[in-house]
């Protein structure tokens, strides 16, 4: 071995090994506010017009610019502060194709993570393209009606890293720079992955999320170091006493529960880390801990911190995209058909309740054991009737399916088998229940199809869903 | 040796060129140097610059008639003051040839990034072929050499921007397939051809222009495989006109030959007209076909019978049998050979990605990494790794 890579790997073993003697002890308070990632998010804004004044062709000459340009950019900086984001948007619209050539430059000279460019004259999609070619970052278009007829918008709308908005929705403007938001905190997180008797680190394609494998005993060697703290015993006293119900688990589940929650949130912020995904099934089956970890993952995922099962790190991620994006935990779940009623069942133990959003009040639940294991804490979160949701899994870094649906009951265990959560779901244009995609999806409350697109444009993601039509048409083979 | 610097920043124009050679005291000659990234196995590079992994090795060539014969010296070396790598440097004459790798922590498995830098320091151009020999037998194409279904090595998409062209031609990698299609009727033999991206890949074409010029292009279809209409729904772009898509079933049915004319415009000035056929993402097959690209210059559009028969192919300025006899790569050169000119005092730089142990390289045609993205990812990880 050279003297470089000699030194090279006395330096990492030196480096895990101090790592694993330092970060907070069993008995501190980590403030989980604290392992949410906060990225810096810089975005360049620019209204492109025509030489005024205008004669003819659209906005037209009746379309007062100055007054419209003044309300784009109060609502600018109202989304921009709402988002904690900064927008710096130019003085002055640019009116020709130099300047445009000049502002594209600049952009790549200062490297935001996007730019909003707004028009104010059909005449500038040319120069909007340029820049969605050209700039090198993500593009949003806000193009207020008035200023496109179809054909303007086709080019740019399939243009890679451009999203293009054709309205006088200024909500859609702000949705895209939510995903902007979003994808910067998918770059600035580290994702805990507890699996095997690994320790490395990667970085996720695209999405930029970087990964750190540790082996999977690190988290019961520090569940079994966690005492019973004053936190420990007032968040069980909390578990127990917001219940709808409480079923199975007695307080000494409800402690070891929240102990694996406090355990969590000390790992992350040993590791610098802000989500994880566990072999929590393994873990469980090799009888290393009392209690699965799905009432302290309910807890995370209802403070932002994504917590997802079976090491699957799509999954994870998938649960991030609505932390993120969408502000409020998701369900990842396995897919059941319900043929009869031709539904999708939605099951797993580790809902979060905060369904609505963060800042929502919880949904109800009811405590219940881990139903595979029947052991620990696992809830019931009790989705409401006849609200629609949002089915998304990224299925690699390329592609994300989004499904939606209709909340139509939520089952339970007993007389079904399976897991404590489990919420039927009626799907939209999906003719047959055995069609819809994927595995361990995210079920999250709300219909977000339209939002989700914003963050599939600007980011070269593919969109896809489940068949409309029946595969299964014509029977058997 | 010219200007080896050790224990000193070198930093260069293009794609922050900072390597920090730290090594002092260290024997440089006969050494072979192992790099990894934080809980990934290492690979190496040998004493005389080849890459070694576990399917095999990648040695770098230089030709050319004005250089000069010379052995690297390969050493450890740091990127970014974080980054373990090992480093060959040889002086060729009129270049200096100076190679890195490196290794990208992507997930799951890593991948090694091999960069290769061609300096020259006089006041000529110097033409140079680049060549990359592997030592185990690969399937070669356009983008990859894979070994099997695994990729051992790809050239990543911005790496042709520094490799000499011709005047038209495809600038990725799908699929040929001569004959696949049964056009009826009258129709240019060329219908018979196709290219299909197959696993979703867009199919790519560059035709030279006077920067800002319109032409009009006009793409051959014809559908053989599917019988009814919803199934391959395909986005055809040209540049500067507006994108259509285009179930061939629908508009013209199983075997049947479609013309679909474009206007088109250099529109971002860059002297190129491109061309593209993309999947639909919701599409049942998202696999694009193409069978024939005519390009005219001006703005007059033929008549289409005439020109599904083949009666004025000849006459089109551009002509291609996508798939065909006819058809040929935007680049010069072949498979893991690039013709570089390196300009007078200037440099010309070539990345490669190589799977290291247990990792398959990422297709050009589908990953969203950069030369870029992997460097800033290998900074990041050795970062936090170190802190």
């Amino acid at each position: 071995m050279s003297a470089s890579t000699a030194g090279a790997s006395v330096w990492l073993t030196s480096a895990r090994a101090s790592q694993r003697e330092e970060g907070p002890a069993p008995t501190d308070y980590v403030d989980p506010a604290s392992l949410r990632p906060k990225p810096e998010v810089r975005v360049m804004a620019t209204f492109l017009e025509f030489p005024r004044p205008y004669w003819l062709g659209w906005p037209g000459t009746a379309y007062d610019l100055d007054a419209r340009q003044a309300e784009f950019r109060a609502a600018l900086e109202q989304s921009a502060q709402k988002l904690g984001i900064q927008a710096y948007l130019e003085p002055r619209p640019i009116n020709n194709e130099g300047d445009v050539r000049q502002w594209i430059q600049k952009v790549k000279g200062e490297k935001p993570h996007a730019v909003l460019v707004i028009l104010q004259h059909f005449g500038t999609w040319g120069w909007a393209s340029l820049v969605g070619k050209e700039a090198g970052v993500p593009v949003i278009i806000f193009s207020p009606i008035g200023m496109a007829f179809t054909g303007h918008v086709a080019g740019p709308a399939r243009m890679a890293g451009v999203h293009v908005i054709s309205s006088l929705e200024w909500s859609a403007v702000e949705n895209a720079l939510r995903a902007v938001r979003a994808k910067r905190m998918f770059e600035e997180t580290r994702v805990l992955w507890i699996r095997g008797n690994e320790h490395s680190e990667t970085v996720v394609e695209r999405l930029g999320t970087k990964v750190r494998a540790i082996p999977r005993d690190t988290f019961n060697q520090e569940f079994d170091r966690q005492p019973v703290t004053e936190e420990v015993r007032e968040l069980a006293a909390q578990l127990r006493k917001n219940a709808h119900d409480i079923v199975e688990p007695n307080q000494e589940d409800a402690l070891n529960a929240m102990r694996t929650y406090v355990t969590a949130k000390r790992l992350l912020a040993r590791e610098e880390a802000h989500a994880l995904s566990m072999d929590c099934l393994g873990m469980v089956e090799a009888k290393l801990v009392p209690t699965p970890p799905c009432a302290g993952w309910t807890f995370l995922q209802d403070q932002g911190i994504t917590a997802g099962c079976e090491a699957d790190l799509y999954g994870a991620l998938s649960l991030m995209l609505t932390s993120y994006f969408l502000d409020r935990p998701g369900f990842m779940n396995d897919p059941v058909p319900e043929t009869v009623h031709n539904t999708l069942i939605a099951a797993h133990c580790t809902s979060g309740t905060r369904i609505a959003g963060f800042d929502k009040p919880p949904a109800p639940y009811v405590l219940r054991n881990h139903s595979e294991s029947a052991i620990g804490v696992a809830m019931q979160v009790l989705w409401p009737e006849g609200e629609p949701i949002t089915l998304v899994r990224f299925t690699g870094p390329h592609e994300l399916i989004v499904d939606t649906g209709k909340v139509v009951g939520n089952v339970p265990t007993p007389p079904a088998g399976g897991c404590r959560t489990s919420v039927e779901i009626a799907m939209d244009e999906v003719e047959d229940c055995r069609d819809v995609r994927g595995f361990h999806q995210v079920v999250t409350l709300g219909n977000h199809r339209a939002a989700l697109r914003a963050f599939c444009d600007l980011y070269g993601i593919k969109m896809t869903r489940s068949p409309r039509f029946s595969t299964f048409e014509g029977g058997a083979a | 040796m010219r200007g080896r610097n050790l224990g000193t920043l070198q930093v260069a124009s293009s794609l922050a060129w900072a390597i920090c050679v730290f090594l002092a005291g260290v024997e440089l000659t006969g050494q072979e140097v192992e790099f990894s990234s934080p809980g990934l196995p290492p690979s190496k590079m040998d004493a005389a610059g080849r890459l070694v992994e576990d399917w095999g090795s990648v040695e770098l060539q230089v030709d050319g008639s004005t250089l000069a014969e010379a052995s690297p010296k390969v050493f450890p070396t740091m990127l970014d003051d974080c980054i373990p790598a090992a480093l060959a440097q040889v002086d060729r004459g009129p270049i200096r040839v100076t190679w890195f790798a490196y290794r990208a922590p992507i997930f799951p498995s890593g991948v090694d990034v091999l960069t290769v830098r061609l300096e020259a320091a006089g006041r000529d151009p110097v033409p140079a072929w680049v060549k990359l020999r592997l030592s185990a037998e690969a399937k070669m194409a356009l983008t990859t050499a894979r070994i099997g279904n695994r990729v051992v090595l790809s050239v990543p998409l911005e790496t042709f921007a520094h490799v000499q062209t011709r005047d038209w031609g495809y600038v990725n990698e799908t699929t040929a397939m001569p004959g696949w299609a049964k056009p009826e009727g009258p129709a240019d033999p060329a219908y018979a051809n196709i290219r299909a991206g197959m696993g979703g890949v867009p199919i790519l074409y560059r035709f030279r222009v006077e920067p800002g010029s319109q032409a009009v292009v006009i793409l051959g279809v014809c559908e053989s495989h599917y019988d009814r209409a919803g199934i391959r729904p395909v986005l055809y772009e040209v540049e500067g006109a507006r994108p259509e898509v285009v179930d061939p079933i629908a508009r013209w049915g199983r075997h049947r030959p479609g013309a679909l004319p474009f206007r088109a415009r250099d529109v971002n000035g860059d002297g190129q007209i491109e061309v593209a056929a993309r999947p639909l993402p919701a599409a049942r097959d998202r696999n694009p076909i193409l069978n024939v690209i005519w390009v005219f210059q001006g703005n007059k559009i033929p008549t289409l019978p005439r020109l599904i028969s083949g009666e004025v192919s000849q006459t089109a300025w551009r002509y291609v049998d996508v798939g065909g006899q006819n058809d040929q790569s935007f680049y010069l050169g072949g498979p893991l050979e690039f013709p570089v000119m390196v300009p007078a005092t200037g440099s010309r730089q070539l990345t490669f990605l190589v799977a290291c142990p247990g990792s398959s390289a990422p297709v050009p045609e589908s990953t969203a990494w950069t030369a870029d993205s992997l460097r800033q990812a290998a900074r990041d990880v050795w970062l936090a790794w170190r802190r």
